[in-house]
């Protein structure tokens, strides 16, 4: 516990949830991409967060003093993962990337972007930016707070 | 007990009030921050009920109090020191906001936090105000 904990651990919120937006905004730029360097359409990418200290495996709602590891110190990003979702199919034979053969034959694989679920994702994710950015807002005016104690 | 009495004892129990808030506030921002993290499990801090408990032992006695007159005795009764009681983290394991395991609720907590900081506010305003009351005897 400290004067500024409690802003270091809204700022990791907030860094987290930029690096959200950041690769929903990438998955929206690249909706329509059928051609990667690993080969075959734009796969979405999904950011993974993990808390920086981890909770107690076990379910109890009292800790013993060893096993405390205190107040928490904020969120971390634990990678960033390609969804394995299969493509979107699109018929469309005179596309350059369409499939030539088999039975998809004038198909091409579009990515497995879902504009719309990004759209909901990135709202979600500028709140919660938001919401972090409070915290460091009432965290400053309490310490100002803090200062005139004393003071007259 | 009138204002300005006992300034030390005021001035103890808000600066630990204003601890707690301090714990409470990581707490908040700790839940906040991991509000989209899968299987998290929201923190709360419980502080001022334990206060109280402590603070009204000290008026209460009991109805047959036992007379302790060595040192071997066991009294039924020990008012609890308010200075014992810290600020307890407690997992809240057992509600549900979201269906990934994820029980923060973020409306929840910004209520929780601006709650604490108007807490926090009102008790520094507190001890600026038994400073200047000091300060009113000093000048």
């Amino acid at each position: 516990m400290g004067l500024f904990s409690s802003i270091n651990i809204a700022s990791s919120g907030m860094t987290a949830e930029r690096l959200r937006s950041d690769v929903i905004a990438d998955n929206i730029a690249n909706a329509s991409t059928t051609r990667t360097a690993e080969g075959g359409p734009f796969r979405r990418s999904r950011v993974i967060l993990k808390p920086r200290t981890e909770q107690p495996y076990w379910r109890s709602p009292f800790l013993p003093d060893m096993l405390d590891g205190g107040a928490g110190k904020g969120v971390r990003v634990v990678t960033v993962e390609k969804d394995d979702a299969k493509p979107r199919l699109v018929y469309d034979p005179t596309h350059p990337d369409a499939i030539k053969s088999g039975e998809r034959a004038g198909y091409v694989e579009m990515p497995n972007v879902n504009v719309v679920t990004e759209m909901v994702d990135l709202i979600s994710a500028s709140r919660a930016y938001e919401a972090n950015a409070s915290i460091v807002n009432g965290s400053k005016a309490m310490f100002m707070k803090a200062l005139e104690i004393g003071g007259r | 007990m009138g204002i300005g009495t006992d300034f030390a004892k005021t001035v103890d129990i808000l600066q630990r009030a204003m601890d707690a808030s301090l714990v409470r506030r990581d707490a908040i921002a700790n839940n906040m921050a991991n509000a989209d993290v899968p299987n998290y499990k929201r923190t709360v801090v419980n502080f001022e009920s334990e206060l109280k408990r402590a603070l009204d032992s000290e008026k209460e006695h009991p109805a047959l109090p036992l007379a302790v007159t060595n040192e071997k005795h066991i009294p039924n009764w020990r008012a609890r020191d308010y200075r014992e009681v810290e600020p307890r983290r407690v997992l809240d394991y057992l509600t549900t906001a979201k269906n990934n395991g994820n029980n923060v609720d973020p409306e929840e907590e910004l209520m929780l936090s601006m709650q604490n900081q108007l807490m926090y506010t009102l008790l520094a305003s507190a001890q600026t105000f038994e400073f200047g009351q000091v300060n009113l005897v000093l000048r």
